[in-house]
């Protein structure tokens, strides 16, 4: 039960699958952080991402890699249509309007999907998935580990983004305070569209990486959108940083609650510790003190 | 705001869906009837924290299910007269709505509605899987026949009927709280919270009492719901009734007083009128809401902030 080798699986394991967290939930704060938006649609962009995947894959006939390289730009129009459509026109309004207009957006998303694609679960094999190999008695497949590295790539990539590019610059700006951004001339809805476009590519490269995991269904949005709010929150709203950390938290929690109870408990043990950081620190774990 | 007589005007759906049950029709009219008639009561429970309070709630099904399933297993296992059991059900679900309502109210409002949502989804799992009490997905069948002081139904119009009594009796609580102190406290609470604490109300409190009131009607629906399809499984805590409740409220306007009820039962007849399939509701849901949403988000943002502004 105690097996140390077990214990080191389960970590790797919750490792990869919390980097993954991480990197879908950075969409979903990013979007927060900048616009003090917040997108319900998140968790149907994610099944959309790995819905493209498997047309790519199944229909055209495209290998993984190819097949990520053209569901990717398709996500980046489809986050401009997000940012279009539900975000720019509700900046100035009360904020559950947004929050209708996105929940709207996924329920136009996941209906599109069940209709095109069908509501049985269907699978996307790529050849990293039966690839395996064994270092020190733990086992390392494939797939998980071009999870890790594509997550960890893409969180080094966007924080260098952030940090160093003109418009990483202006994000943190508007995050920082709107009304002063507009005053020294930033395009408000030039950066609106950026942020919101950065925060679903992300979305769509966990969700094209995870896919091959697990089964796909037109409603598993609905899990990742849970998840996401819960590493969001731990995390603190608006914080990247936070989020890699609450999501690979989450991760190595999920990994051993599965590991030595169910997937039940992790999922109840989720919400628990979202109700606990909300109760104690109500802004997260890194909330306010680190912003984008 | 409020008509004159809102006692009097509100009966136009009962009328109404008593003058078409009294032609006659088939089974299937029936039904969506009393549908529709469970979901008047669903969107006067989300109309009285998203219209009078601004809060949007994703966490309706939570109360609708809770209500559903405590109804279940009263019924099941103790065979208690159905008028009790809706009382016993009404008291656990507003305490449920206490329980919950108290760490979520203290949360900023976007946080208020990712957790009211996840509250929703934490039950849906514990229904799945708290298989020795509620026999997870395999669901409860057979749910018995409501009996109300000895007196049982099972056929249609004898449903509509006790349908329609409960929306009559829950839409004039509402109008009833509308039209009290707590009801204008509800307003300046939504008006402006500050403002309101200023004068003296416990903001929290009044949002409090109003949340658990919202739970203690969907409990009510659950109820009803449970005992008229005689079987529920973990889905009942399903998204699906809150994207259901969403169209019917906003649309229908979530700053008026009938808007909800109209909204209720015409988003559950035109749907069986044109016959869609669920997946292509649910897409021409998205797109009349994402529409109304750019067009005119009233009763939401336009109205609340030209209410501000009157102020």
């Amino acid at each position: 039960m105690f097996d140390p080798l077990f214990i080191a699986q389960l970590l790797l394991n919750g490792l990869v699958v919390g980097a993954a967290y991480g990197l879908a939930a950075i969409g979903l704060t990013l979007i927060f952080g900048v616009l003090e938006e917040v997108n319900f649609a998140h968790g149907e962009l994610y099944m959309l991402a790995s819905y493209s995947l498997f047309a790519a894959v199944s229909f055209l006939g495209l290998p993984y890699g190819m097949a990520v390289l053209l569901v990717l730009p398709i996500m980046a129009l489809v986050g401009f249509g997000l940012s279009q459509a539900a975000i720019l026109p509700n900046m100035e309004r009360p904020f559950e309007v947004t929050v209708l207009s996105t929940l709207a957006v996924a329920m136009i998303l996941q209906s599109i999907v069940r209709l095109t694609a069908g509501s049985t679960p269907v699978n996307v094999d790529t050849v990293f998935e039966t690839m395996t190999f064994e270092i020190a008695g733990i086992l390392f497949f494939g797939q998980r580990v071009l999870i890790l590295i594509v997550a960890l790539l893409s969180i080094i990539a966007f924080a260098v983004f952030l940090r160093y590019s003109r418009i990483g610059l202006e994000m943190r700006a508007v995050a920082q305070n709107r009304l002063a951004c507009q005053m020294v001339g930033i395009d408000l809805k030039r950066i609106a569209n950026w942020s919101v476009v950065c925060g679903v590519v992300l979305t769509g490269i966990a969700g094209v990486t995870m896919a091959p995991l697990f089964d796909l269904s037109p409603d598993m949005g609905v899990a990742i959108v849970f998840k996401s709010f819960a590493v969001v929150i731990i995390g603190g709203m608006g914080s990247a940083f936070g989020a890699v950390v609450a999501g690979i938290l989450l991760g190595v929690v999920e990994a051993f609650t599965t590991g030595y109870g169910s997937v039940a408990v992790s999922e109840g043990l989720f919400f628990i510790i979202m109700i606990l950081v909300l109760l104690i620190r109500p802004h997260g774990l890194f909330g306010r003190t680190v912003r984008i | 705001m409020i008509p004159r007589s809102p006692y009097l005007i509100m009966l136009w759906w009962p009328i109404l869906a008593l003058a078409i049950a009294s032609t006659g029709p088939s089974q299937y009219v029936l039904h969506i009837l009393i549908i529709a008639g469970i979901y008047v009561i669903l969107a006067q429970s989300l109309h009285l924290v998203l219209g009078q309070l601004g809060l949007l709630s994703l966490g309706i099904p939570a109360f609708f299910g809770i209500g559903a399933y405590a109804e279940t297993l009263l019924s099941v296992h103790f065979g208690l007269d159905s008028l009790l059991s809706l009382v016993l059900v009404a008291g656990i679900t507003f305490v449920s709505g206490l329980v919950i309502g108290v760490p979520s109210l203290r949360l900023s409002s976007h946080s208020f509605v990712i957790v009211t949502l996840s509250f929703a989804m934490l039950l849906q799992v514990i229904a799945f899987h708290w298989v020795d009490v509620t026999r997870g997905a395999l669901g409860f069948p057979d749910i018995p026949a409501p009996s109300v002081l000895g007196f049982s139904w099972t056929d249609k119009t004898s449903w509509l009927i006790a349908i329609l009594i409960l929306d009559v009796v829950t839409f004039a609580a509402f109008i009833r709280i509308k039209t009290s102190r707590f009801g204008r406290a509800l307003a300046a609470t939504k008006g402006n919270e500050d403002l309101a604490r200023a004068v003296g109300f416990s903001t929290f409190r009044v949002k409090l009492l109003a949340f658990a009131i919202s739970g203690t009607l969907a409990g009510i629906a659950g109820t009803a719901y449970a005992h008229y399809i005689t079987f529920i499984d973990p889905n009942v805590f399903g998204f699906s009734v809150t994207e259901n409740l969403l169209i019917m409220v906003v649309l229908g306007g979530s700053g008026t007083v009938f808007g909800p009820m109209i909204g209720a039962v015409v988003f559950t007849v035109l749907p069986e009128l044109l016959r869609f399939s669920p997946e292509f509701r649910s897409l021409l849901y998205g797109v009349l809401l994402l529409m109304a949403m750019l067009r005119f988000p009233l009763g939401l943002g336009e109205l609340t902030s030209r209410f501000r502004r009157k102020k």
